[in-house]
């Protein structure tokens, strides 16, 4: 009847229930619940802006709406990542204590997220269509950023979350790596200020286009670097690729680490 | 011709195939003083371990209802979390066929500020059923938990002896081909015992169930056959009263009975 596997089916209605838990824990008790995943950006692009504004006068065509839409990205994957990488061990209860496809765990974490991200990202276009701020011409850069984003956190938080088990110290590595991959990734400035020497490392960096496709949204003075597409692709799948690979490994003798 | 056939189908019926097949499993943990560090396991790699399951090799048989008793450590625990798939074996092989449902934690994954129901649905996910089996046994399920009007309520507001009978309630109408039960299974009151006892014998009755007790009166009313352990080894296996007389050196006059009433009632 259906054209998954009973697996594979069994293990998407798995994640959708463990993501609702997710939401659902998340916002229990609250009153204004989802509101704060958009209070948050908002308050943090008004005081990056309040500030950059002293170096700079209007650093970007739109500066506001440019940090904003960079900021909801950029949240996304700092907040899944923080949250992932110690989420088997947060969970270990469970993964002591049940025979499950244990993927589903940093998996709804990234999932909720993303739906986050759609939500909020939902309303940022409103605000646009209603500003007629809203560039027509970013589908198809938004979809293949979407795809770079999922591919590189989902791959990231399998492979940390992985890791974490075993060493504890990882959790600790991302916290810092977020700090420093914040600076190197264009949200609060564009990638062409960057000097030609340096530019490389941000080509490195899987999310300099996926923060550039989002950004074309408001502004569509981008000439997209299809080299950096390639780059940013090739790296996200890899960074997919192991996280999948290791995890695998490693989800074996999570007990053992428990 | 004929002859053969007889022979063949004589064969299936005294030789149910295997649910649960171990060979040479072992398993080995490995110590750590302290919680792990990236460096310090770079630097001195200790690998100091101890072997908590030695070369078990078992064969449990479709339908067979098998005990497993031991002191503490001696690595029975360890052996029930092979065979549920929790933990895998570092050398040796596993096989089980049909769905496997462990009790090493009567409501695993069960969240506090989620309801009854949303419980029931995660809790049996994560044992194995999909969606659709679940909603079709919701009702019988509740019923079977007896928390009537509080499955509409967050778990927080559940009692301990109601989350367990949930638990229990969920893991009973998995309907699984092999049931694990670790020690401590017997949850709820006297009338919720029973209860369990009675759907146990009319369910489970050609399904292979494993169980790990102390308690010599659960190992009577739920096995017919018992695997000894000490130290990682296994170092008895056969019928209820021979293996509780090894076990025990000797068995008091109040298994004795029990063993007695057992058999009379069956």
């Amino acid at each position: 009847m259906s054209l998954l596997s009973s697996k594979t089916s069994h293990f998407l209605e798995l994640l959708m229930e463990m993501t609702a838990r997710e939401l659902n824990a998340r916002y229990k008790n609250t009153i204004f619940g989802f509101v704060w995943a958009l209070v948050n950006p908002c308050l943090q692009m008004v005081v990056i802006s309040f500030v950059f504004r002293f170096i700079v006068k209007e650093p970007l065509p739109n500066y506001n709406l440019y940090l904003l839409s960079g900021l909801l990205v950029w949240n996304f994957f700092s907040s899944t990542q923080s949250k992932a990488v110690s989420s088997i061990v947060n969970e270990r209860f469970l993964v002591k204590k049940a025979n499950f496809p244990k993927e589903v765990i940093p998996l709804s974490i990234v999932l909720s997220g993303l739906l986050h991200l759609m939500a909020s990202f939902f309303v940022f276009i409103l605000l646009l269509l209603f500003l007629g701020l809203l560039s027509s011409s970013f589908l198809p850069q938004i979809v293949l950023g979407c795809l770079i984003l999922l591919a590189t956190s989902t791959g990231l938080a399998l492979l940390t979350s992985a890791l974490n088990v075993v060493y504890r110290d990882v959790s600790f590595f991302v916290q810092a790596l977020l700090l420093i991959w914040f600076y190197v990734t264009p949200v609060v400035y564009a990638l062409n200020s960057i000097p030609e020497k340096v530019v490389w490392l941000w080509k490195l960096n899987p999310l300099t286009f996926v923060l550039q496709s989002f950004q074309s949204i408001i502004s569509s003075f981008y000439t997209f670097d299809q080299n950096l597409i390639i780059g940013n692709g090739a790296l996200a799948l890899l960074i997919l690729f192991s996280g999948i690979v290791v995890f695998r490994n490693k989800s074996k003798t999570f007990d053992d680490w428990l | 011709m004929t002859g053969y056939k007889t022979q063949n189908n004589m064969k299936i019926d005294f030789d149910p195939p295997s649910s649960v097949t171990l060979s040479k499993v072992c398993k080995k943990y490995y110590l750590h003083h302290a919680k792990p560090t990236l460096v310090e396991n770079i630097l001195h790699q200790k690998n100091e371990g101890f072997w908590a399951l030695r070369d078990i090799t078992m064969a449990i048989k479709k339908g067979d209802k098998v005990g497993i008793v031991g002191p503490n450590g001696s690595g029975k625990t360890t052996l029930l979390k092979i065979i549920a798939g929790i933990s895998s074996p570092t050398s040796g092989s596993i096989k089980t066929r049909g769905r496997l449902v462990s009790l090493i934690d009567v409501g695993a994954g069960f969240h506090p500020d989620l309801t009854g129901v949303k419980n029931i649905f995660l809790n049996g996910l994560l044992i194995g059923m999909d969606r659709k089996e679940i909603t079709r046994k919701l009702k019988k399920i509740v019923a079977f938990s007896g928390v009537g009007e509080f499955i509409d309520l967050p778990l927080f507001t559940y009692s301990e002896g109601m989350k367990l009978r949930l638990g229990m309630a969920i893991a009973i109408h998995a309907d699984p081909d092999v049931l694990v039960l670790d020690e401590g299974f017997g949850v709820g009151d006297q009338k919720f015992k029973e209860k369990i006892k009675r759907v146990y014998q009319e369910l489970f009755k050609g399904k292979t169930v494993i169980v790990v007790s102390h308690d010599m009166y659960t190992i009577i009313d739920y096995c017919d056959k018992v695997f000894v352990m000490d130290k990682g080894r296994i170092l008895y296996q056969g019928s209820v009263k021979s293996a509780i007389k090894k076990y025990k050196g000797n068995y008091n006059s109040s298994v004795k009975w029990y063993i007695n009433q057992k058999r009379q009632n069956s």
